[in-house]
């Protein structure tokens, strides 16, 4: 099961198929570009050109801003983030033992059928499990529903009855071990056949679960889940696009999606810095697969760079561009609104809409993944140990529609919620509106970065066999 | 880079006019640089880079602690604003429109 070719292609097709639908949009005349076609084909027929889709692609970020600023209400604004509605779970604490003793089992279940369960990995359960149920399905459930991953979390439900040396954690270090081990864990999914072969997945699940078991015994483990595990951080920043989320009370209410991402919920630039690192992990996977990556790695192997160096060399490199590009637009904004809050505190803020972004690509990439799955993921809880043929379903051609909306939305979401934060924090309409032109223009370049390397041919990752 | 927080005298936490004007918000930190020459807000010790803007931040954040004159600055600097935000506008709509028609042109000839 090829776990990258098969999103990045749907990614591909949804990319088509959203220039297709903004092409008749805009022009309002059929175009060739063949939104349902599979495989790589799906690039090739693309009619319109490369330059052409990706000035597209920049013109609907750039044209949802200039949309936005004709919102200038202030009260109409502070209601949007304001509206909230309680809703009650019934006997919560029974759902959060359930919830925990599901996950256990369900973590034994991988590492016992990642073990000895079919080698074919559309029939082993801990392939499907891990990435059909949980890196697709569980994780869009956190940001289109809410975050369920503290009561769901397996190492969390086993560190509670371990003992807890509460080390003091060290506070300088702030998320930053969470972004190092966030860049750790998708370089190591990326070069290693995880989604291929289920002993590899089996002992890669085991090492994780010795390191975050360990982490938590010695640091404690609200510590420990709350600033070291990266896994933990993903899912409860994505816990903030979603409309299900818990108040300050701890009850659960009701809000716009989205909403939770104006208010001022990260400590520092570390947090900001690992809300950028989400945005390149999901480039990172499509970037090493482009004609461009292997003739840079080529030409860097020649030139006598190490070999073992060159995909961890391209995450450091490539995360410290996307951040360098999104700490500089912090410090321009300064002079474009022009205000005197620092840049720290403006990176800060402007950080958490991004995630609107990342859930919007990641829909793009992983619902029709995770609906191709299904029959898979359905055959691995009834009949775990056995070799099947679940076949996979194919999902239509006007499903791509739905990943536009995915990609269009989550732009929508993080530019509405930008501009809300912006009112927040200037008291001028028209200072809020242009401290976000820098802003903007990261947005633009980051859609446009996307798109560039969707549309470039898959080709084999360079110096992996 | 010198950082001036917010200095929050005594007047801070009774100005503040409702949840989203943070005014005395502890966690926004401020960088002036020295050759600049701020204007600050006498009622919480925000730097701003013009009359206009702390005019127009004292009216949102503090305004129930707001003297005659400081009432009237706003409700000028708001008008003064509203004009501005009107030549915005337009300019906004007349971008959109140059994009919509100018991606229908190129999508015509490509």
């Amino acid at each position: 099961m090829d776990r990258r070719r098969t999103p990045t292609v749907a990614a591909a097709q949804a990319v088509t198929a959203a220039v297709a639908a903004l092409a008749v949009a805009v022009a309002a005349r059929p175009v060739l570009a063949h939104g349902g076609s599979l495989g790589g084909a799906a690039r090739e027929s693309l009619s319109v050109p490369t330059w052409l889709m990706l000035s597209t692609g920049g013109a609907v970020v750039g044209a949802s801003f200039l949309l936005a600023t004709f919102a200038t209400d202030r009260s109409a604004l502070d209601w949007l983030v304001d509206a909230r509605r309680r809703v009650a779970l019934p006997a919560p604490t029974a759902l959060r033992w359930t919830a925990g003793a599901l996950g256990v089992a369900a973590l034994a279940g991988i590492v016992v059928t990642g073990f000895v369960g079919p080698t074919d990995p559309l029939s082993n359960p801990a392939v499907v499990i891990v990435w059909g149920g949980w890196w697709a399905g569980f994780a869009m459930s956190t940001y289109l529903v809410g975050n369920s991953w503290p009561a769901v979390n397996p190492w969390r439900a086993i560190a509670d009855v371990l003992p807890d040396l509460g080390r003091e954690y060290r506070w300088t270090l702030g998320a930053w071990p969470s972004v190092a081990g966030l860049l750790a864990l998708v370089w190591i999914e990326v070069v290693s056949p995880l989604a291929d072969e289920p002993r590899v997945l089996a002992v890669t699940v085991v090492a994780y679960s010795v390191v975050t078991l360990a982490g938590a015994v010695v640091y404690g483990t609200e510590t420990w889940f709350r600033e070291a595990d990266p896994v933990s951080r993903v899912f409860r920043y994505y816990g903030a696009v979603a409309p299900v989320g818990r108040g300050a009370d701890g009850s659960l209410s009701l809000r716009f999606p989205g909403a939770a991402l104006t208010s001022d919920r990260l400590d520092g630039i570390d947090e900001a810095a690992f809300v950028v690192a989400i945005l390149w992990v999901t480039t990172f996977d499509g970037f090493v697969a482009t004609p461009g990556w292997q003739w840079l790695a080529r030409s860097l192997v020649n030139l006598g760079y190490p070999i073992a160096a060159l995909y961890p060399g391209a995450m450091v490199v490539g995360f410290g561009a996307f951040l360098g590009v999104y700490l500089l637009a912090s410090r321009v904004a300064r002079r474009t609104a022009p205000t005197y809050v620092a840049s720290e505190t403006l990176a800060r803020r402007f950080a958490p809409p991004l995630l609107a972004i990342a859930a919007g690509y990641h829909v793009a990439h992983f619902l029709g993944y995770f609906l191709s799955l299904v029959p898979a993921l359905v055959a691995a809880v009834t009949a775990p140990l056995a070799t099947v043929n679940p076949g996979l379903i194919v999902v239509p051609g006007w499903f791509g529609g739905v990943a536009i909306a995915g990609v269009l939305g989550g732009h929508l979401l993080a530019i509405l919620a930008a501009h809300v934060t912006a009112f927040e924090i200037f008291p001028g309409r028209l200072q809020a509106i242009r401290s976000q032109y820098p802003f903007i223009a990261v947005m633009i370049f980051y859609t446009m970065a996307s798109l560039w390397i969707v549309t470039r041919p898959d080709v084999p990752l360079p110096y992996l066999q | 880079m010198t950082e001036t927080p917010p200095t929050d005298p005594a007047g801070a936490s009774a100005g503040s006019g409702g949840p989203s004007a943070n005014a005395g918000d502890p966690d926004t930190a401020y960088d002036v640089p020295p050759d600049a020459a701020p204007v600050e807000c006498e009622y919480c010790g925000r730097p701003f880079a013009s009359e206009g803007l702390l005019a127009l931040h004292r009216g949102r954040a503090h305004e129930s602690t707001l003297t005659d004159d400081q009432r009237s600055a706003y409700e000028a600097a708001y008008e003064a604003e509203s004009g501005q935000l009107q030549r915005f506008r337009l300019k906004a709509l007349a971008l959109l429109v140059l994009l919509y028609f100018g991606l229908l042109m190129v999508y015509a000839v490509v």
